[in-house]
């Protein structure tokens, strides 16, 4: 199967998923169309849009993000949302908010940074072409280090109400966003993923070696900043407004990268349009309530991803 | 407990009062003679969190914990039952140890002042605090719809003590199935009166944005909007009393 037919696949699973998530509960928007037509254009495209288009671009994002850095890392573990730039995304725009008072825009400025920062400090710590072994243990130490950071920054807080706010940064959840926190993370992740895209035949000649790539014309160390950066400002514009979101990033490159020939530049394009349908259905799931409660999202992605990592385990020993 | 129950009498009034909880700190600075408060706790003394937080300058703060009154030398500690840690140390140390409860009716709230007061030996003070609050319930002419909801579509039982004195202010709280909503449900089904319940509104958290949000807007006329407080909603105590006047006349008969 070519990359294209799964895109095309894939997309045409899109289309349904976006339709049910705009549509949900169709008897209620009907109800309240009857009754008050501008109240369900507001309801339409004060809060579903945006909650659609997050959930489209920032789980496209984290597929993306996830592959691309499986494909410079050639590493099977390596993702943006499980090894430490989410929560450290998370922890940038924590300090941005609370405690530098920033609006929206500065809120995306400090996620960007702190993703940035933990993006350079795991390949810092795992080196380039690092073992698996050295590159989980880095990126556990950062996730976990950013995660303590962000308890322990909401606690600070002025507000004690910040301190429920730990579940959001480290869970994630788009319930209730709004069209400025759209309309500032979306040019954010297009640019950043546009960036990745144009590295995927580079991303492919690496696949070759390192070697093999510099001799083929692959300037790898600007390759590897340019990754970096286009992961940074994707991850932390998303999770600036939706909280950091665990596991697509790391399973969606494997359900895909078998189906175009384990070539990981060519797996870009359709591990982003999986991460954007798995994380739409994803927030469809959320919002059927469980035992009352609208589950936070990295709850579901966790409880899907993680035996998924298990079986990455079993099956690489 | 029988111990906490029966120690409210005591012969001499207590010369040094610490309270460890915002709630008993609400009951201690109304009722307490001038003086005789020598510590409040953290929150009780925060403009955020505290209407009295201006009644407690000058006083020691501690952080709920007994360890950060003992040099003050109190002879009577004032605490909530949601801490019986603090309670026991309290008592082991051989200090008089008062707890208020959590109340879920009036009967509840009245006795947490009557219990305070004869504690402190100022049970005529905790009579007069008995009397306005009563005042305050006086029973309304009309039950109007209302949906109280505070940052992050966080809403108060409809059967709870909240609910209660809001029916005070003829203000009847509608069910929310699982006491939280979503802007998408709010605005479905827009409430008669929607009270809002300010609280820390110039700090930042994710639940307090919430009630930013631009689909605000988009209520229809019908909709009143209506603010309270949060700080009065904390402890459902008396000092909930002049809230619920005030919310009685804004809502009209």
């Amino acid at each position: 199967m070519t990359a294209r037919r799964i895109g095309w696949l894939l997309a045409a699973v899109l289309l349904p998923l976006v339709l049910a998530s705009l549509l949900w509960d169709p008897a209620m928007l009907m109800a309240v169309a009857r009754r008050d037509p501008a109240l369900a254009r507001t309801i339409m495209l004060e809060l579903r849009l945006p909650r659609t288009t997050l959930a489209l671009l920032i789980g496209g994002s984290l597929g993306l993000g996830g592959a691309a850095m499986q494909g410079l890392l050639r590493n099977p573990l390596a993702s943006p949302d499980v090894l430490g730039p989410s929560t450290g995304a998370s922890l940038g725009a924590v300090v941005a908010g609370y405690f530098l008072g920033g609006g929206v825009f500065a809120v995306a400025i400090g996620g960007m940074a702190g993703a940035l920062l933990a993006l350079a400090l795991l390949l810092a710590l795992a080196g380039r072409a690092a073992g698996t072994a050295t590159l989980v243990l880095a990126g556990v130490a950062i996730s976990a280090l950013g995660g303590a950071l962000v308890n322990l920054a909401l606690s600070l807080a002025p507000s004690p109400y910040a301190l429920y706010d730990v579940m959001f940064w480290l869970l994630g959840s788009l319930a209730d966003r709004s069209l400025p926190q759209l309309a500032v993370a979306a040019p954010l992740i297009i640019a950043g993923g546009a960036l990745l895209l144009a590295q995927r035949h580079r991303l492919d000649t690496l696949a070759l070696g390192e070697d093999v790539a510099a001799s083929l014309g692959v300037a790898i160390q600007r390759l590897r900043w340019t990754v970096v950066i286009a992961t940074g400002i994707m991850v932390g514009a998303g999770v600036a407004v939706a909280g950091s979101i665990g596991f697509i990033g790391l399973v969606v490159p494997h359900l895909v990268r078998p189906l175009v020939g384990n070539r990981p530049g060519a797996a870009l394009v359709p591990a982003g349009l999986a991460g954007a349908a798995l994380l739409l259905a994803a927030d469809m799931a959320v919002r059927l309530p469980v035992n009352g409660q609208e589950l936070k999202l990295g709850v579901l992605t966790a409880l899907l991803g993680a035996p998924f990592f298990l079986w990455l385990v079993v099956r690489s020993r | 407990m029988a111990l906490l129950l029966t120690a409210a009498p005591v012969a001499a009034s207590p010369v040094r009062v610490a309270s460890l909880n915002l709630c008993s700190d609400e009951l201690a600075l109304r009722l307490a003679a001038p003086g005789q408060l020598v510590s409040v706790s953290r929150l009780g003394a925060d403009p955020y969190e505290s209407l009295f937080a201006a009644k407690a300058k000058g006083l020691a703060t501690n952080t709920g914990r007994v360890t950060d009154v003992i040099t003050l030398a109190p002879d009577l500690v004032l605490t909530s039952r949601g801490d019986p840690n603090a309670a026991a140390v309290a008592r082991r140390l051989g200090i008089t140890t008062v707890e208020i409860i959590e109340p879920r009716t009036f009967a509840d709230v009245r006795a947490n002042i009557r219990r305070v007061a004869a504690a402190l030996g100022r049970r005529p003070a905790g009579e007069a605090l008995v009397a306005e609050m009563n005042a305050a319930l006086a029973p309304a002419t009309r039950l109007r719809p209302v949906l109280m909801v505070s940052g992050g579509g966080l809403t108060i039982a409809p059967d709870g003590l909240a609910a209660a004195w809001l029916a005070h202010a003829g203000l009847a709280q509608q069910r929310v199935p699982r006491g939280q909503i979503n802007l998408e449900r709010l605005l479905a089904n827009p409430p008669q009166i929607l009270l809002l319940t300010r609280y820390r509104a110039q700090q930042v958290s994710t639940n307090q944005r919430w009630l930013d949000h631009p689909a605000f807007a988009a209520l229809p006329a019908t909709t009143r909007r209506i603010t309270t407080d949060g700080r009065a909603w904390t402890c459902l105590g008396p000092v909930l009393a002049s809230e619920i006047v005030r919310l009685r006349r804004v809502v009209g008969p």
